[in-house]
């Protein structure tokens, strides 16, 4: 979008509140949905409960295919569509609602690179994990990939979107990778997290932002979410500041209300940490 | 005594010791941490550069990702690193990070595939570093995979078209470059006052945006509009890659190797039309010999 567009969408958002019926859609729970759409989501999910802001989660089949950008989860506020939680998070700062207006400008550059760090490393081993490793892709990705569709049709549709994942890898160097490097760099990443976390409650102290939000989507998904082998949410257990900072997260802001769609939709067919 | 490392990159243009990026955040690390590497640039040899550049060898080891280097690098004790706190080592690994996503592709369009830069600046300049078939080969096999890289990361919708990636990537690379001077504020390093990998990673990415001289630079404006990274450039190509060329004061020795470098050129020019031309005696010598030979049983 230029410049121009931009700033006319985002006066177009400043001029109305958050209504009551905001919607965000991600594919079906129990059967379809992957470890890396279920880690965006849950993340958006989380920066709007930190912001306050009453959302209802919406399962679709097809919840890719009405994406603006192809990628899941978005939301439909008042008759806007925004995807993915960086402009998610631009279009609720439009509104009026921030949680990193109390940093500085250096916070917010680390915070901005301690994000692109999970997207980089995390998103693209979740990847990596779902679309390239054979056993994975095989007896998980492509059943739940295409469950909702009838034969052929499913197949199609998951052979295509591995072919689309692998091009991506090849291009970025991560072709080459064995599984036990994507480990290894999941674990460097956790580490990292993990130094600077340290014993702090947030990543930026007493008030959580977009990137404990972020962190919380992914590691609680990696945690949760059974696969073929332990091997990577063995990972993440290694750190403990990390897991009781999910569940610090997961008690604050998802259990609060038992009725509440995304309490579910946060535990879906997982295990909770608290068990 | 550690084996002789011997590292093989581009060469060098613009004041820079090299032109690619991760070549320079190699060569910057080494300089950093003290580890003596012989540099070896490519040249027109017949020992074609496969694919990734730079590449260590030490002994019988071949190592190819700068980041791989860095670790071989610190595992044989030469470590810029050692006195950093956990903390500011995850920061490395974030910024890093930050810079991959957001700065590289607009480096990597600005290099190759803005059109009048590649045609006027890069495709010659890796042209006359490659031998002859495969300079014909190379450079556009480069630019079709950085372009194939950006649309694949980038491309996707809501941008339709290679103008609105543009503009996203480069709206995207001028706010890492403020956050970046953000950071580096007015201290020395990143880290303090002693440079570190995250110095050398983001002097390998800024050190070629500053220097190369492209017909559009709209990248390079903006970065001349952040005096700190600025002067972080400086510092690192006067502190570290200078003091190696002992005697003679900077400017003298500016001019005389831009020089030295305009007439190696000139001869790397000529020589290789020579060799067109020998190339095409010999040819036509074969071909009329051949048509002797035939020729010779009809005239008995």
């Amino acid at each position: 979008m230029s410049l121009v567009a931009e700033a006319f969408v985002t006066q177009l958002a400043a001029a109305e509140p958050w209504p009551e019926n905001a919607a965000l859609y991600q594919q079906l729970k129990d059967e379809q949905i992957l470890l890396s759409d279920n880690a965006s989501s849950l993340a958006v999910q989380a920066f709007l409960q930190m912001c306050n802001l009453p959302i209802r989660v919406v399962c679709r089949a097809n919840a890719e295919y009405m994406s603006p950008s192809g990628k899941v989860p978005f939301i439909h506020v008042g008759n806007q569509v925004v995807s993915e939680l960086g402009p998610i998070v631009q279009f609720v700062k439009a509104k009026g609602h921030s949680l990193s207006d109390g940093l500085d400008e250096v916070q917010k550059a680390e915070m901005k690179a301690y994000m692109e760090l999970v997207n980089n490393m995390l998103l693209t081993a979740e990847l990596y994990l779902q679309w390239c490793d054979d056993v994975t892709v095989e007896e998980i990705t492509h059943p739940r990939y295409g469950s909702p569709y009838p034969w052929p049709l499913n197949r199609i549709l998951s052979y295509q979107k591995q072919w689309e994942v692998k091009r991506k890898m090849k291009a970025i160097g991560w072709a080459g990778k064995t599984l036990e490097q994507v480990l290894e760099d999941v674990d460097q990443c956790c580490q990292a997290l993990s130094q600077r976390l340290g014993t702090q409650p947030y990543f930026f102290n007493k008030q959580p932002t977009e990137l404990d939000a972020l962190v919380f989507g992914h590691l609680f998904t990696i945690l949760t979410t059974q696969l073929i082998t332990d091997e990577l949410s063995e990972k993440v257990k290694n750190y403990s500041n990390l897991t009781a900072f999910c569940r610090r997260i997961e008690q604050q802001y998802f259990e609060v209300h038992d009725k509440d769609s995304s309490a579910i939709a946060a535990r879906s067919a997982k295990r909770s940490l608290l068990r | 005594m550690a084996a002789p490392m011997e590292l093989r990159c581009w060469e060098g243009d613009w004041g820079l010791p090299s032109v690619h990026p991760e070549s320079l955040t190699v060569m910057a690390y080494a300089k950093f941490s003290g580890a003596p590497l012989t540099v070896n640039t490519i040249s027109r040899s017949w020992k074609a550069p496969k694919g990734d550049i730079p590449v260590l060898i030490s002994e019988d080891k071949v190592i190819s990702q700068p980041a791989k280097i860095l670790n071989f690098l610190r595992k044989q004790k030469y470590n810029a690193d050692y006195e950093l706190s956990a903390k500011q080592g995850a920061d490395t690994l974030a910024y890093i990070a930050l810079l991959e996503e957001k700065l590289l592709p607009a480096l990597l369009h600005t290099f190759w595939i803005e059109a009048e830069n590649y045609c006027s600046v890069t495709k010659p300049w890796f042209a006359s570093r490659i031998a002859f078939p495969l300079s014909l080969y190379l450079p556009g096999k480069m630019s079709r995979e950085a372009l194939n890289r950006i649309l694949l990361t980038k491309g996707g919708p809501p941008l339709y078209s290679l103008t609105e990636v543009e503009a996203q990537i480069y709206r995207d690379a001028k706010e890492c470059l403020n956050l970046l001077s953000k950071r580096l504020g007015t201290s020395q390093f990143f880290f303090g006052d002693t440079p570190t990998t995250l110095d050398a990673f983001v002097f390998g990415f800024l050190a070629p945006v500053y220097k190369v001289c492209f017909p559009r630079v709209q990248l390079q404006e903006h970065l001349k509009q952040l005096p700190n990274l600025c002067r972080f450039c400086d510092d690192i190509l006067t502190c570290y890659f200078r003091l190696s060329v002992s005697g003679h004061s900077p400017a003298g020795q500016d001019t005389a190797d831009a020089n030295l470098q305009k007439l190696t050129q000139l001869v790397d020019k000529e020589s290789n039309l020579i060799e067109k031309i020998r190339l095409s005696l010999f040819l036509c010598r074969w071909m009329t010999t051949f048509v002797r030979a035939l020729s010779t049983p009809l005239v008995s």
